[in-house]
């Protein structure tokens, strides 16, 4: 197609990138209001971008208030609106407690190589693509709670109990000790949180394997941060189902259940975290009645100039936490740096980690690649109060089995607009650094991503 | 009735405040350590180490316009009952601290009386003028006026005739035409909006008729909100119409 030929007949892709870039030019440039808003932000009549650099990431602010477990930093204020007595409680009270998000897709277009039996370009208009429902807060000093029910459309219809643990806060003393119990996102204090991301982990598509130790023929790649992936070709969960080598796994699993404590005993420059898991992602509890257990600690300076920075480092030491073809229990651990830079408009972190896999049956050595590597890099720029823009790199050295192991590298751009600190629009383009490079994988199938969504919490 | 027994109340909580000395006991050094040790886990995430307001944090809440943490180390404070461009009294830092500011800053009740107390001790330490200068306190005459609907009536016209609506709007929405032509800065230059006087959780410095009284008196230093105290003094009654007729745009009288 001619350049004369594209202009008359643009691309779905030009028409709706124009189109956004109208929509959010049309808004007037106001300068913004307070905005009380969910659960927080209501019960502290308070904007969202007092705890948020934007929703849904965390501004140094935001992140002392989810440390000390939902109460402001240096308070036990847990008590403010629980004291009241019932018969007292009023809708804007039992307000001040919940929460919801809609997450919909507006279009996505997926450009494939159609490499992988079964690939298929698409373009389409989403539903509500996520649906999260979180109840949280402080039911006296001290003591909070946070349950997180997801339902996911593309997966099903069903509505999974996410995160949903209890926290007993400032044992001890002020900032000595933080605890955590039930089923818990073990990163939550790292340098890059995996949870809250400006990027939303997409993804995959597969054909289902069927029965144990089967293997599915996945379409369609995940794109979500390689660092925290499982990054492993060929292991199974203790139930035999397979480790998709993009799931959120170890100490950035989504959620765990265990026990966490965190704190600052020697002041603001220093964060501790020990805790320990069932492990091995499995949902329906430590069917091999052994634990893995994790240690993180991290470096701040957050003093003035409006910088922060931040270092930190993790051990993620498995249990028999997988399987490999054939049955044998294996050990996953993973180690990982992530750093976080914030000044003024700019935040820019990452993440590095190297999983290792242990405890390989005789013979497995020679097929199986023990070591994998994953780095994720974001990078975002606030370049109006509304607008904030974003690029992010993945890349995964991955490991597994030799014979089907591939690696991908992965850019991606973002744009968001935030009509209110409350809802914001987002387009999105992925592209795969490595598609020109043969293989019938996931990995160099998927060639570009492209997304409109919107997002509104309140 | 109730509601004037209620203005009653809070009118004389507010002679209370503008004729007391300092409520807080003599500060100590210790008070002044307890202080800086409150303050660096509670506020300098926004008000930053050395009290400019340039904490990690309070960049993201007016990334590019007003209002930004407070600078403790110029002496201007938005929150007073004293005289513009006077400092505060002790009491106006501590309800401050103990209310919060609607939309920016939380409250910080959770604290003790005590503890708050000790950092409002620590943040005078910032400013050398604390020292020196001894705050002068607005004067009231009279007693509030109940909001009825005559009161209401007379404070909409003194809202024209004092214009008022140039900044707020016609409406009170914080849309006039002196806001709409982007002219309206605060003293860090950043641009800066009027109150939507609609918005019944906008009200910064308090929503109740006393507190709105009392910016009308003080203004809010810093910010293009000036102090109405020469056009007020000695029609106290005019500045309880005006608060009774700006609460009722919210519905809250």
């Amino acid at each position: 197609m001619t350049n004369v030929e594209r202009f008359f007949h643009p691309s779905l892709k030009t028409v709706l990138a124009l189109g956004f870039v109208l929509f959010v030019t049309s808004f007037p440039l106001r300068v913004p209001e307070a905005e009380a808003l969910p659960a927080f932000a209501r019960k502290y009549q308070v904007n969202c971008n007092v705890c948020h650099t934007r929703p849904p990431r965390l501004n140094p602010f935001g992140e002392q208030f989810l440390e000390n477990g939902y109460q402001m930093p240096g308070t036990e204020d847990g008590g403010i609106v629980a004291k009241l007595k019932y018969g007292d409680v009023t809708l804007d009270d039992v307000s001040n407690y919940f929460a919801v998000l809609f997450g919909v897709d507006g279009v996505t277009n997926v450009n494939l190589k159609r490499e992988v039996p079964g690939s298929e370009d698409l373009t389409e208009l989403g539903t509500p693509a996520i649906v999260r429902l979180f109840t949280t807060g402080t039911v006296t000093e001290n003591v909070g709670f946070f349950v997180d029910m997801t339902s996911i459309f593309s997966r099903s219809s069903d509505v999974e109990i996410g995160r949903a643990f209890i926290t007993l806060n400032n044992l001890g003393g002020m900032d000595w000790a933080h605890l955590r119990v039930g089923r818990l996102d073990p990163s939550a204090y790292f340098s890059m949180a995996r949870g809250r991301p400006h990027w939303v982990p997409v993804g995959p598509k597969f054909a289902p394997p069927f029965g144990s130790f089967a293997t599915p023929t996945v379409t369609q790649w995940s794109l979500f941060q390689s660092a925290y992936a499982s990054k492993f070709y060929g292991l199974f969960d203790r139930s035999g189902a397979f480790i998709m080598p993009f799931d959120s796994t170890l100490y950035n699993s989504p959620e765990e259940v265990g026990i966490d404590v965190h704190g600052r005993p020697f002041g603001d420059w220093f964060l501790y975290q020990v805790g320990v898991l069932n492990g091995g992602n499995e949902r329906a509890g430590d069917s091999n009645n052994s634990k893995d257990w994790y240690v993180m600690t991290r470096f701040d300076y957050t003093q003035s100039a409006y910088l922060s920075v931040n270092l930190s480092g993790f051990g993620y030491f498995g249990n028999h936490n997988a399987k490999v073809l054939g049955g044998a229990d294996v050990s996953r651990s993973r180690y990982g740096v992530g750093a976080r830079v914030r000044y003024k408009w700019l935040d820019v972190y990452g993440a590095y980690t190297i999983d290792r896999v242990t405890d390989l049956p005789t013979g497995m050595e020679a097929i199986f690649d023990s070591t994998a590597t994953g780095v994720t890099v974001e990078a975002h720029a606030l370049v109006a109060d509304r607008v904030l823009i974003g690029t992010r790199f993945d890349h995964m050295d991955a490991g597994g089995l030799l014979a089907t192991r591939k690696s991908a590298t992965f850019v991606g751009l973002q744009a968001k607009y935030y009509l209110r600190s409350n809802m914001w629009f987002t387009i999105r383009d992925d592209f795969n650094v490595r598609d020109s490079e043969g293989g019938r994988s996931a990995a160099r199938n998927l060639r570009n991503r492209f997304n409109v969504s919107i997002d509104l919490v309140f | 009735m109730k509601a004037f027994w209620k203005n009653l109340t809070m009118a004389f909580g507010l002679v209370l405040v503008l004729t007391s000395i300092v409520g807080a006991s003599e500060v100590t050094e210790h008070d002044i350590q307890q202080g800086k040790s409150i303050y660096e886990r509670s506020c300098l995430i926004c008000h930053g180490e050395s009290g400019k307001g340039d904490g990690p944090a309070a960049f993201y809440n007016a990334a590019f316009s007003a209002p930004r943490a407070r600078d403790f180390t110029v002496g201007n404070f938005k929150f007073r009952s004293t005289v513009s461009g006077s400092l505060p009294l002790d009491e106006d830092i501590f309800r401050t601290i103990t209310n919060g500011i609607p939309g920016t800053m939380p409250s910080f009740s959770g604290l003790s009386s005590e503890q708050r107390w000790q950092v409002v001790a620590y943040i005078k330490t910032f400013y050398g003028g604390f020292q020196e200068e001894i705050p002068e306190v607005i004067k009231l005459a009279g007693l509030p006026i109940l909001s009825a609907a005559e009161s209401v009536r007379r404070g909409k016209i003194l809202f024209q005739d004092m214009d008022c609506h140039s900044c707020h709007g016609r409406q009170g929405r914080g849309d006039g035409k002196v806001a709409l032509a982007g002219e309206l800065h605060d003293s860090r230059d950043l641009p800066i909006s009027p109150n939507d006087l609609t918005n019944p959780t906008g009200w910064k410095n308090g929503a109740t008729a006393s507190d709105v009284v009392r910016t009308l008196f003080t203004g809010l230093d810093g910010t293009p909100m000036p102090s109405y105290e020469s056009q007020l003094i000695g029609h106290e009654d005019d500045a309880w119409h005006l608060a009774n007729y700006l609460l009722s745009l919210s519905g809250q009288n």
